[in-house]
């Protein structure tokens, strides 16, 4: 185990706090506001639901951990050498396609507001050096820059829906469920690959200073990320209300409300600014878990991260220069739900219990002096 | 035997140096007398070594001459050719007999007097400075440790300047482990020679840090003693009137000698108005740049009108614009420091008139980029200790801002802080207690609380003993 990717659990609950928000509060709320108008922050809630339970039990399964087995001996241990590589392929493709959305509205952000329209190659080659740099220097570093700046970037988020949160009208959400409780319940399973951000933690299992506070640190970061991904997702459904599925962008079109009134120039792109910072870091984390599943699936033991591997996931992101990543991810999500859930929705259910029974095999291998 | 052969290589190494003495004495015994001109004081030879044996007539032992002669502070045993050599270059008097050898402490005080030292001005709190002497410094530290606690471990080091090293920590608070860490690098050091204290710190930082200082460095004994007090180590070097400690946190940049002899609210206003001027300064001319470049939406319209104004003549693109003026600032800047300091002010003037006037004037340069320049170059001033780091970051910071906008500048500053954050030396974190989080030791970072809430020492800083008090 690296002293340098030891982590704290409220160091974890930080970045969860952290990434919680990410293309939630982008692209998302336009997306489901298509399916479901007003109704999409309870689609959001319920898929919250489905998280805090999965959150709880992958909490459970590290507090369970106390001979600090990697996820990846567990998996080795209880479902054997194949099924852990399945499970890793999985990972590894969800991250990568994760990270893709999250660049791709991120770089479209730039583009719609700070007017950049760079190449997408030159977007992601200075991300990837960061995340590269990041991983280099320990997860434990990541996690203190989100220690250092969660303050700061959660104000961020709030100064941008403090002032429309006070001009729109919450009763505007009536009838609560309109568009029937089946569409909301089949819409948080068909996005479901929107959220579960708590997947990193299971790269980190080995890593994860447990102290006797386990649940409480994490679980209300948690609650705090949702609470302001649903309140944003709310008001931008409200301020917008139609029109709210053609505005795409909903953290800018939110802003551009808060400043539409005031000749003291576009303040809320600084704001923006400062938010985006968390949308760098779960980029950052999902490099690092990409790269840990090329690593585990090659049985690679690498001292330090190695900069091929880091290349080769770069390469993997270059494919929006190919396909339109609007036309081609509805379908690919649509086709990966499946494999997709296993590992964000059924895997943390069984977690606890392969914890627990790896851990006493690894306990009697070392009673019996193997 | 063993003495003679030691005095016989002495003189062997010492024959062509005409500032060694050597002098024979009878008194009872052969005594033989070595001592170096310029190091020893002729007074303190004649009263603690001449002067008693003149008048001891009988000797029959060096052993003898030792217990009934020496009146000097200092006596100590010369086993070995290389204990004489440093002895000997140290200042004290050798004297060798048929049966044994030892030396009398007969050191020169040479050196300047105790003054206000030039780096730490305070209008409040002791105008002690540390000197170049090391057994004055250590006399200032004992001076306000009048305890048994207080432990000094020396060293030598130098393949040819022999400096003389102390490793001063309180026993009952320091961490034994980091203070064993500490002499063991000190002994490790391979090196010519020592001429200050700064040479030792490169080899005390083990991960050989780039970008920032990981060693404080004081020049008052009073921030030493405070500094060991809450758990530090003390590095004293013989030629140096800066003293190293150790471990070394970043936020003890942003503080002040006067911050503790001043109001705990008054504190936490300078130190939040230094981290603010900092974090301008570093980032001021980057966003200037970024903004003038692709995002003037983000200025006020009046204010962009204004900046519009004063630009819309300069030849040079925003960001080069920029660079020609932090440049200048530096070469000003640089200049200034090595000048006289009559001739610095004239080279000021010259620099703030001549230049940017006349720079302006002729419109090779907006007066917003002059302005901003300026602001941000003086907030460089309120961490006097990271100037030149801050400013190297600034001009990269204000490259890459101008080249890949608000996004090159958000990613420069998580590199940054990615890098400071996973700096740790002697178990302490470089960015604590911010990163990572020790609600505790925030009583003495940005913000001070009293002096009398402050129970606790610093958690981030390795200690024995957590309680201040009680």
């Amino acid at each position: 185990m690296l002293d340098k990717n030891k982590v704290y659990v409220s160091q974890i609950g930080v970045l969860l706090l952290l990434i919680m928000s990410g293309t939630k509060i982008l692209i998302f709320p336009a997306l489901i506001a298509k399916q479901v108008g007003h109704d999409s922050w309870l689609v959001m809630v319920l898929s919250f639901v489905y998280d805090l339970v999965c959150l709880t039990f992958v909490l459970w399964a590290v507090k369970l951990n106390k001979q600090n087995l990697a996820f990846t001996d567990i998996l080795h241990k209880t479902i054997g050498v194949v099924g852990s590589k399945v499970v890793l392929v999985i990972f590894f493709v969800l991250f990568v396609s994760r990270l893709i959305s999250l660049l791709h509205s991120c770089y479209r952000m730039f583009a719609v507001t700070f007017d950049v329209n760079t190449n997408w190659v030159v977007f992601i080659i200075p991300l990837s050096l960061v995340s590269y740099f990041a991983a280099q220097r320990g997860f434990n570093s990541i996690a203190r820059v989100g220690q250092l700046l969660v303050v700061i970037i959660v104000f961020s988020v709030l100064a941008l829906v403090a002032f429309p949160l006070f001009q729109v009208n919450f009763s505007e959400l009536l009838p609560i469920g309109e568009a029937g409780i089946d569409k909301i319940m089949e819409q948080s399973v068909t996005h479901s690959f929107w959220f579960s951000d708590y997947i990193f933690i299971y790269f980190l299992m080995d890593t994860i200073k447990v102290k006797k506070k386990i649940f409480s640190p994490v679980l209300c970061c948690f609650l705090l990320g949702a609470a302001i991904s649903v309140v944003t997702n709310m008001v931008f459904v409200l301020l917008y209300g139609s029109l709210s599925p053609e505005a795409e962008l909903a953290m800018i079109k939110i802003g551009l409300f808060s400043v539409s009134e005031t000749t003291s120039g576009r303040w809320d792109w600084l704001t923006l600014s400062v938010w985006i910072i968390s949308v760098v870091l779960k980029v950052v984390i999902f490099f690092f878990c990409a790269n840990k599943c090329i690593e585990k699936l090659f049985g690679l033991h690498l001292s330090n991260t190695n900069g091929f591997v880091w290349l080769g996931i770069t390469a993997t992101l270059i494919v929006p220069l190919f396909v339109s990543v609007e036309e081609v991810l509805p379908t690919f999500i649509k086709w990966t739900i499946i494999p997709f859930a296993l590992v964000q929705y059924l895997l943390p259910l069984l977690m606890p219990w392969w914890t627990k029974i790896s851990n006493e095999l690894s306990l009697s291998k070392k009673g019996a002096g193997i | 035997m063993k003495e003679q052969n030691i005095l016989q290589q002495m003189q062997e190494l010492y024959q062509s140096n005409d500032e060694a003495i050597t002098r024979q004495i009878d008194c009872g015994i052969q005594i033989t007398l070595m001592s170096l001109e310029t190091m020893c004081d002729d007074k303190k030879i004649s009263a603690f070594v001449l002067q008693p044996l003149v008048y001891l007539q009988e000797a029959t032992s060096v052993q003898q001459v030792r217990l009934k002669i020496s009146t000097g502070a200092i006596v100590k045993d010369i086993t070995n050719v290389y204990t004489a050599v440093e002895l000997f270059t140290n200042g004290y008097t050798l004297v060798f007999g048929a049966d044994g050898a030892f030396a009398v402490d007969t050191r020169t005080t040479l050196g300047r007097a105790i003054i206000e030292p030039p780096t730490s001005m305070v209008m409040k709190g002791p105008r002690e400075g540390f000197v170049e002497d090391l057994k004055v410094n250590i006399t200032l530290l004992r001076k306000r440790l009048k305890t048994e606690h207080f432990k000094i471990v020396n060293a030598t080091v130098g393949k040819y300047t022999n400096t003389s090293i102390s490793v001063c920590y309180l026993q009952t608070i320091a961490d034994q482990r980091i203070v064993d860490n500490i002499v063991q690098r000190l002994q490790n050091i391979n090196i010519d020679g020592v001429l200050d204290s700064s040479y030792i710190s490169k080899y005390l930082d083990p991960s050989r840090t780039v970008l920032f200082r990981r060693v404080g460095m004081t020049e008052k004994p009073d921030i030493a003693v405070a500094k060991m007090l809450e758990g530090r180590v003390c590095v004293v070097v013989d030629g140096s009137p800066m003293v190293l400690t150790l471990p070394y946190l970043y936020v003890e940049d942003l503080q002040s000698p006067s911050d503790y002899y001043e109001n705990a609210s008054i504190t936490t206003l300078n130190r939040a108005l230094r981290f603010i001027s900092v974090v301008l300064s570093v980032l001021l001319p980057a966003l200037y740049v970024c903004l003038q470049m692709y995002n003037y939406q983000i200025i006020p319209l009046k204010f962009l009108i204004t900046i519009l104004n004063a630009t819309e003549a300069i030849p040079f693109s925003p960001m080069v614009e920029m660079m020609i003026v932090l440049i200048i600032f530096d070469i000003l800047r640089e200049a200034n420091l090595r000048m006289p300091s009559a001739v610095g002010i004239s080279l000021s003037l010259v620099g703030a008139i001549v230049l940017g006037d006349a720079a302006v004037k002729a419109g090779l340069i907006g007066a917003p980029a002059v302005m901003i320049g300026a602001l941000s170059g003086i907030g460089l001033f309120t961490m006097p200790n990271n100037t030149f780091i801050l400013s190297l970051l600034r001009i990269a910071i204000t490259l890459i801002g101008g080249i890949m906008g608000i996004l090159g500048v958000i990613l420069s500053v998580v590199a940054i802080l990615i890098y400071m954050v996973s700096l740790q030396n002697y178990q302490a974190p470089f960015l604590a207690p911010y990163a990572p989080n020790i609600p505790a030791d925030k009583q003495d970072a940005v913000g001070q609380r009293p002096l009398t809430e402050q129970v606790e020492r610093p958690r981030s800083i390795p200690n024995v003993n957590k309680r201040r008090r009680g």
